[in-house]
């Protein structure tokens, strides 16, 4: 069934360099994205890929030495890219935008009241002050989950713990009322039990407050929970995009492939873990044709000069290789990725 | 070789692969369009040769700590300056008395028997080129009035050739008287003592305190710092004393140790190390127990690396660059101490010239125009030497600081 | 909250008594002159009378305890040669005055001159101001305090036309003094806060702040400042009663009848009696300002337990 495609940020051919001990590292080359409205978009890859690098440019948090080299990133009508200064990003950060960061226990202010700082969203955004400021306050820690959020409110971070913390990292955005929130590895740092709830409770908001989401992550075990569609990100490029179904199910490009092979739970007992031979490429170089080609074993010649474009697997699914098109071998994925494949045709049917 | 041997031939088929393979890479770029798609050759579309080695190597990091240490430092333009600056003082502070016509720092120097005070030690005689300029100001060939008279550039040029015509008369008249008295570059002192080779002296002097200290210092604290780290038992000790210590102003002890010690360059030393090396001691003992104690070391240890490694890996790095770092700063410490112990009269005996009692003499004409440059050039050493030692010690300090490794 | 300051408290204590023991026995080797305003005409017999009438041939032990009982009742002892046979709390008290007037005001002046300067760096760091405000820093710190007082105070007097020394009656001859004291105390600040607030302006909450959408000039002063001026606050109350010891060199370039003059005064004329008593204050004055340092932060900081962990004092 096809869906209205209502998109609400548009990225097209992003490339970001960084000034790095006097060379220039080429971060992100070439990303061309959509995302819809009131989806849940997961960017997957390695620690290194560029995901959070990515994601920064939405909120123009890029770090002093890296800039926009060339491209758009489309929103409500502006250029993203093209923001230089501080006032510009006011109109986008929070209001429009908001980020949840990684690390609770780093991300808030150790020396101010968690009331104060979701206050102080509150009134840049919402305009809110005094008494109604702190009413909506408690009403939003409520909606976060945290209990007793009178008496929380004048409490201190030190005096949460680190799921408690996200929570509050949460309850913040939120009280900047954004139509897109950012997730960059929400639960890296979170006990495991912990994330299934703090994962719920993205979703819950979600749903209530009509938000476009985009989780940043390697965990493929979170992307398979919330994501709608997802995103392969390696060396700085997208690699392969669909439904969250037809990447899981249908993977194409072969560090798709290579990435869902490392999952443990797709291995066999008793079996060597597989790990994909190599590190990810060296981002001052130039890189020639797939940057994945090195480390691939169905490499073909023309992968180590061109860069392979999109090709279509279907209207929601695509993947940049080579192996997708009609001169190519055919090469069968992995064994244990043939066998989701079956898997997931059987349950099909 | 002739061009039919089997090798010639197989010399040229390995060029010609090699041409080719380059001219591919030379064409090779991204983002063909439709066009160029379809005009891929199909055995582009074979598959390639796998090399497991390639797939390691197209990833690594050059970063090195001391490439990017040295980097930074250099980068700093007025560190480099500073530090070029801080050799030539310090060379030529050593190698001063060996150069020619220079006089002995104690020795009084007497006028000539031709001069009319001759005999009599050379007291507070103003430096040479000072005399010599007072001396042209007495030298003019046109008058007040008639300058004025002259409209404004030609009263510049006027100026100009006044000036030079005085220097060189000044020169041949006065040089000649000069040469009797004899040339002090920086004058003479109450006594009749040049005060050029008596700065030099003092500096060396003054040096001489400043890098022993910042060397005792090291040595002391460092191996404190291991016993501190090493011997559990002794850690309560120690931090027992560095707690105590770190209560007290270190003037006080400073003052404390000069009372009861006779003042001499060997106990100005003593006095000055015994506040400093707990510092570096507690800095040294930290650096053990990380050793010891933290999980990447653990890990270190786990995975077979000797200690040694990790020593000279983990621990020097961090240890070398703060050791230097102390070691540069001591040294403008030292001397701001000597002169402030000097000066409340618990330093060096007056015979020793140093920087400190240079400074202290020089301020008591502070009163006198004429003879301020007892004071002055003393001064101007001092500060040039604080000043450069500081600045490249901080420098080094921000340049060995990781975070900063851009 | 009160049982960590009694904790605190009784701490200092032990460390001042230790201190004053050290002190007292380290002092033992001073040169005998320093107890007889008289030594060059006494004979060898009287010196040794002399000294068993004062009690200093008594064992040491015995010393000690005499010594800690006429300080828990207020006496600092008597000065033989300063001022002979004077109390040493009289001769010390109007000096006291003196001092801490000058250390207070050039403290009001310094705290938030530096404080000043010290935020302006951080925030145009790299820049213009930063970079003059590092030279005046560097040059306040590098340059030993002598050096530049002396200027200071010759070139001081010449341009503003007043007396070189200072005069009670004169109320303008207290600039340059209080110029003198508060430059490196400006410096000190500056520097510091300015490390402060460069650490903290890198923290991963200032990057969630500015994430929320808040703007910079709020971000700096809101966040990094008041965030960095919390680990100042330990070194104010220390600060501020050091003021009472005096600075030694100012007082005594300008003739400023203070402590500080005091102290060189007493090390020239080698009374005994006054060096010891003048070293027990300032060290108790020392002590007493860390620890009250310290209880300051506690209240300021609200992460500090008042669960004390090993290793710090």
């Amino acid at each position: 069934m096809e869906q209205q495609h209502d998109v609400i940020l548009s990225v097209k051919d992003l490339n970001v360099k960084f000034s790095l001990r006097g060379k220039v590292l080429h971060a992100i080359r070439g990303i061309s994205l959509d995302i819809n409205r009131g989806e849940s978009f997961a960017i997957v890859g390695e620690s290194g890929s560029g995901k959070s690098v990515f994601v920064k440019n939405f909120i123009g948090l890029l770090d002093r030495n890296g800039w926009v080299d060339s491209g758009e990133i489309l929103y409500n009508g502006m250029d993203l890219a093209k923001f230089k200064t501080d006032k510009d990003w006011l109109q986008i950060r929070g209001k429009e935008i908001a980020m949840v960061m990684q690390d609770p226990m780093t991300s808030l202010n150790p020396l101010k009241t968690i009331g104060a700082q979701i206050g102080e969203a509150l009134k840049l955004h919402q305009n809110l002050v005094g008494t109604a400021a702190y009413n909506e306050c408690v009403q939003i820690l409520n909606d976060v989950g945290i209990p007793e959020p009178e008496r929380r409110y004048k409490q201190y971070p030190h005096e949460f713990s680190g799921g408690m913390r996200q929570r509050v990292v949460i309850a913040i955005a939120m009280a900047c009322n954004p139509k897109i929130l950012i997730c960059d590895e929400p639960t890296t740092a979170l006990d495991v039990t912990i994330q299934a709830q703090i994962l719920n409770l993205i979703k819950d908001l979600k749903n209530k407050y009509n938000l476009t989401t985009i989780y940043i992550t390697h965990d493929l075990g979170v992307v398979a929970n919330v994501a709608d569609r997802i995103a392969v990100m390696y060396a700085g490029d997208i690699v392969e995009v669909g439904k969250c179904n037809d990447v899981f199910y249908d993977p194409q490009h072969p560090y798709t492939w290579a990435l869902l092979s490392s999952l443990p739970q797709l291995g066999i007992k008793g079996e060597d873990l597989y790990s994909i031979e190599g590190t990810p490429p060296n981002l001052f170089n130039v890189i020639k044709g797939d940057a994945f080609a090195p480390r691939n074993p169905n490499a073909l010649k023309v992968d180590f000069l061109h860069r392979p474009p999109y090709f279509e697997v279907s209207p929601t699914h695509k993947a940049k290789t080579w192996l997708l098109d009609e001169r190519a071998p055919k090469v069968e994925p992995p064994p244990h990725i043939a066998a989701l494949r079956e898997a997931h045709k059987e349950v099909r049917q | 070789m002739s061009k039919w041997s089997p090798s010639e031939r197989k010399c040229r088929q390995h060029e010609q692969s090699v041409v080719q393979s380059s001219e591919q890479l030379l064409n090779a770029k991204d983002d063909l369009n439709t066009e160029e798609i379809q005009g891929l050759s199909n055995d582009l579309f074979q598959k390639a040769d796998y090399d497991a080695s390639q797939a390691e190597r197209i990833g690594y990091s050059n970063y090195s700590y001391w490439g990017s240490t040295l980097r930074m430092f250099f980068k700093n333009k007025l560190a480099v300056a500073m530090l070029i600056i801080m050799a030539i003082l310090v060379i030529f502070t050593f190698i001063q008395p060996y150069l020619p016509g220079q006089r002995d720092a104690n020795a009084i120097n007497n006028y000539p028997a031709t001069h009319a005070k001759g005999g009599t030690p050379i007291k507070n005689r103003k430096p040479t080129w000072s005399i010599i300029w007072d001396g042209t100001q007495e030298i003019d060939f046109l008058d007040e009035e008639a300058k004025d008279a002259l409209p404004f550039f030609e009263r510049i040029s006027w100026s100009v050739t006044r000036y030079f015509h005085r220097m060189s008369a000044a020169f041949k008249d006065l040089f000649d008287g000069e040469e009797d008295v004899g040339i002090f570059i920086f004058g003479t002192n109450r006594i009749g003592q040049d005060l050029w080779s008596r700065l030099w002296q003092g500096t060396r002097t003054s040096l001489f305190i400043g890098i022993m200290v910042a060397i005792v210092e090291a040595v002391v604290g460092i191996i404190m710092g291991m016993l501190w780290g090493y011997v559990r038992k002794l850690d309560f000790f120690f931090t027992e004393l560095y707690n105590i210590v770190d209560n007290i102003p270190s003037t006080i002890i400073l003052i404390l140790a000069a009372y009861i010690m006779k003042p001499s360059v060997s106990t100005i030393i003593i006095a000055m190390c015994v506040t400093r090396w707990l510092g570096l001691a507690r800095f040294v003992r930290n650096q053990v127990l990380i050793i010891r104690d933290r999980d990447f070391n653990l890990a270190s240890r786990c995975l077979g690396t000797p200690t040694r490694r990790i020593i000279f890996k983990n621990l020097l790095p961090q240890m070398v660059s703060v050791v230097m770092l102390r070691m540069a700063l001591a040294i403008p410490s030292a001397i701001g101490s000597e002169v402030f112990m000097t000066y409340i009269g618990i330093g060096l005996p007056i015979d020793i010239p140093s920087l400190g009692n240079l400074v202290n003499i020089g301020r008591g004409y502070i009163t006198y125009p004429g003879l301020r440059y007892q004071l002055w050039f003393p001064a101007i050493i001092l500060s040039i030497i604080t000043i450069c030692f500081y600045l490249v010690g901080n420098a080094f300090a921000d340049a060995s600081d990781p975070k900063n490794h851009v | 909250m009160f049982l960590y300051i009694l904790k605190r408290l009784g701490r200092s204590l032990i460390t001042l008594v230790v201190i004053i023991t050290v002190v007292f026995l380290l002092l033992q080797f001073m040169p005998v002159e320093g107890y007889f305003d008289n030594y060059e005409k006494m004979t060898e017999a009287e010196i040794q009378s002399g000294l068993v009438r004062l009690g200093l041939k008594d064992p040491l032990p015995v010393q000690v305890v005499r010594f800690f009982k006429m300080l828990l009742t207020g006496n600092l002892g008597i000065s033989r040669r300063y001022r002979v046979n004077v109390s040493i709390n009289e001769i010390i008290a109007p000096k006291i005055w003196v001092s801490a007037k000058f250390g207070l005001i050039s403290m009001a002046l310094s705290l938030p001159l530096g404080m000043a300067l010290g935020a302006l760096m951080a925030r145009n760091k790299g820049g213009l101001a930063d970079k003059l405000g590092n030279g005046f820093i560097v040059f306040i710190q590098a340059v030993p305090n002598a050096v530049y007082f002396l200027f200071i105070q010759l070139y001081g007097s010449q341009l503003l036309n007043i007396s070189l020394l200072y005069d009670e009656a004169v109320t303008r001859s207290i600039i340059l003094p209080i110029i003198s004291l508060s430059l490196p105390s400006i410096a000190g600040y500056a520097m510091w806060l300015r490390r402060y607030m460069v650490d903290e302006a890198n923290k991963d909450y200032i990057k969630l702040a500015r994430a929320k959408g808040v703007s910079n000039s709020a971000i700096w002063f809101k966040h990094v400042f008041r965030n960095s001026v919390v680990p100042m606050v330990n070194f104010i109350p220390g600060s501020i009663l050091l003021t009472i010891s005096g600075s030694i060199y100012v007082e005594s370039l300008y003739s400023i009848p203070g402590m500080g003059g005091l102290l060189v005064d007493v090390i020239r004329k080698q009374d005994n009696s006054m060096v010891l008593a003048l070293i027990v204050i300032y060290a108790s004055l020392s002590i007493l300002g860390l620890l009250l340092g310290d209880i300051l932060m506690g209240i300021v900081d609200p992460r500090i337990s008042f669960v004390k962990k090993e290793g710090s004092r």
